[in-house]
């Protein structure tokens, strides 16, 4: 199988009964199961539980504990809300009997209204770009070849933070910016594309909040706490879009990063928000 | 809803029925529904409460599900996701009349230190120099209904401007702005936690000015439906509910009958000491079609 088709069936759950479903785990070399997945699987969950006729529209998450690559993920979805015009869902990652993550998504019958959005900032083409597992490789980054393993049907290419490569912005002290794409096309369902984006997602956000510091990745515990995505407009995850990252705030250990995705033609389609821990490891050089 | 600081610690302080569960009271008001800050800030008192204090809470998420009834008490029922070394992880679920009103996830985190950065807060007029929204929303709506206005005075709210009324400079890269000064209008005490309530009540004010801002409207303007979708804050820095914050607003977008609002909360010194988000329904009310 390709690497896209590895990740379409990633992302198709086995249905154990109503509104319980289970998720395969890749071929991984990493300790903790992959943020991004656990978040793309616990949303094609909760989008199974619900009408076509709804849209989901944002996910509220929290990541609990470090996933297990060695055992399936059960996906545990509770009805909170049979709303008219919204529906909600909880789904409860678990493993070995304990939660590993918690997600609340929200869904709407489609409707019309105000239309307004951010402009997307003037940026370099994907061409431009830097294949950012090489730039993991190359920046020394011990975990490269698993995590390019890992993400082998992304195509994310690095456009540059705040201390490489982006001009100083007046307000943002930490900024990042990239192109991100499925490597290959995907099937046409919607969902495929809804949950392809999600898996992908989580990809370098949390690293917008460490552009501001003199702090490799290799002398730094990251790890996601929560994930947050409202999805503005359908979009197609196998053609480029524009991660457009920056990090209002670190302290206390931890650093929120705000994302905004836009299309090549300049239309907005998501906003992300994602706060991690970056914890200065004891002893780095 | 709450007169000054006094009354809104009252309504803050939880009536305990059991481990986990708890009641919040109501006040007095002439909204038809609970104001939702209410709602998140008791939501967010009872998991706190449950929450061993070396924790300090760092960030919460929420929807709201149903309006709430002014009428009845809400019931807090909490749950333990996580009690984990660094963080610990609670679930509040607010109940009336038996159904789920409104749902809050709070993440809290034993105190400790990294890097540090925060972004610059933009250039504005001062709080004093700022201006009295109740003159502002009369000039601009003669025939608006003022006589619940008083409800409100437990917040101190100065306004700034939006980009739709010509008091912020146009940016072409954020067609949707709002910025107003708020506080606590009278003092609170000096427990951190009481700050981080007050000001999760006064986060759900105002917010959609911001969104509705590039389409020539006010939530004030009488003419939509403008119910709060979701809220999350996360908790940056200690800082007072009851000295001056900025709430600088954008609005990345709106569509589809839904409006998302980021902001950033900056004390008058110009520190960073929170990020609050929230989507809210935007429905103009069309006058063919009446509906509740």
């Amino acid at each position: 199988m390709s690497d896209v088709a590895e990740l379409v069936r990633l992302l198709d759950l086995e249905q154990i009964e109503p509104d319980l479903f289970r998720g395969a785990q890749p071929d991984s070399a990493r300790a903790r199961v992959y943020g991004g997945q656990v978040a793309a699987q616990a949303l094609v969950a909760g989008i199974r539980t619900v009408d076509p006729a709804y849209a989901v529209h944002s996910l509220h998450s929290y990541f609990l504990r470090g996933g297990d690559y060695s055992v399936p993920i059960v996906y545990d979805v509770e009805r909170i809300r049979d709303g008219r015009a919204f529906q909600t869902r909880r789904v409860v990652a678990r493993q070995h009997g304990r939660p590993i993550y918690y997600q609340t998504l929200d869904f709407q019958r489609p409707e019309e209204g105000y239309e307004h959005q951010d402009a997307m900032p003037a940026v370099g083409t994907p061409e431009q770009g830097f294949d950012l597992v090489e730039l993991m490789r190359s920046g020394g980054n011990t975990e490269a070849d698993a995590l390019g393993k890992e993400w082998s049907a992304l195509d994310v290419r690095y456009l540059g933070n705040t201390r490489t490569g982006l001009p100083a912005h007046h307000r943002y002290q930490a900024q990042a910016q990239m192109w991100v794409r499925i490597r290959e096309e995907l099937p046409p369902d919607p969902v495929v594309h809804l949950a392809a984006f999600t898996y992908a997602s989580d990809v370098s956000l949390l690293g917008a909040s460490l552009a501001a510091h003199d702090a490799s990745p290799s002398h730094t515990q990251m790890a996601s706490l929560d994930h947050t995505i409202w999805f503005h407009r359908p979009f197609r995850a196998d053609e480029w879009w524009l991660y457009d990252q920056w990090s209002p705030s670190a302290s206390g250990a931890r650093g929120l990063s705000l994302g905004r995705v836009f299309l090549t033609d300049g239309t907005l389609v998501a906003t992300l928000a994602q706060e991690g821990l970056i914890r200065p490891r004891p002893n780095a050089g | 809803m709450p007169k000054d600081a006094a009354a809104l610690l009252a309504l803050l302080d939880l009536e305990r029925i059991d481990d986990n569960l708890f009641r919040g009271a109501q006040e007095p008001s002439a909204l038809p529904r609970v104001f939702g800050g209410q709602v998140a800030a008791q939501a967010l008192v009872a998991g706190t409460r449950t929450v061993d204090p070396a924790y300090g809470v760092h960030s919460l998420h929420s929807y709201f599900l149903q309006p709430g009834d002014p009428g009845a008490p809400i019931v807090y029922d909490v749950e333990t996701l996580r009690d984990g070394r660094s963080f610990a992880t609670r679930r509040v679920l607010a109940r009336q009349h038996g159904r789920p009103i409104f749902a809050l996830t709070a993440n809290f985190q034993v105190s400790e230190e990294g890097w540090e950065h925060h972004d610059v807060m933009p250039e504005v007029t001062s709080p004093e120099k700022s201006l009295d929204p109740r003159q502002v929303l009369a000039q601009m709506y003669p025939d608006r209904d003022t006589s619940a206005d008083s409800e409100w005075d437990v917040a101190d709210l100065r306004y700034v401007g939006s980009s739709g009324d010509g008091l912020l400079a146009e940016d072409p890269e954020h067609p949707g702005l709002q910025r107003c000064w708020l506080r606590v209008s009278s003092r609170l005490p000096d427990d951190p936690f009481l700050h981080v309530a007050a000001f999760t009540y006064l986060s759900d004010m105002t917010l959609m000015g911001s969104a509705l801002a590039p389409h020539g409207a006010r939530p004030e303007d009488g003419t939509h439906m403008v119910a709060s979708l979701d809220h999350a804050i996360w908790f940056h820095r200690p800082f007072r509910a009851d000295e001056w914050w900025l709430y600088d607003q954008t609005s990345p977008f709106a569509g589809g009958g839904r409006g998302l609002v980021t902001a950033g909360v900056f004390t008058e010194g110009g520190t960073l000491v929170a990020t609050v988000a929230q989507e809210a329904l935007l429905r103009k009310f069309d006058p063919s079609r009446a509906r509740a």
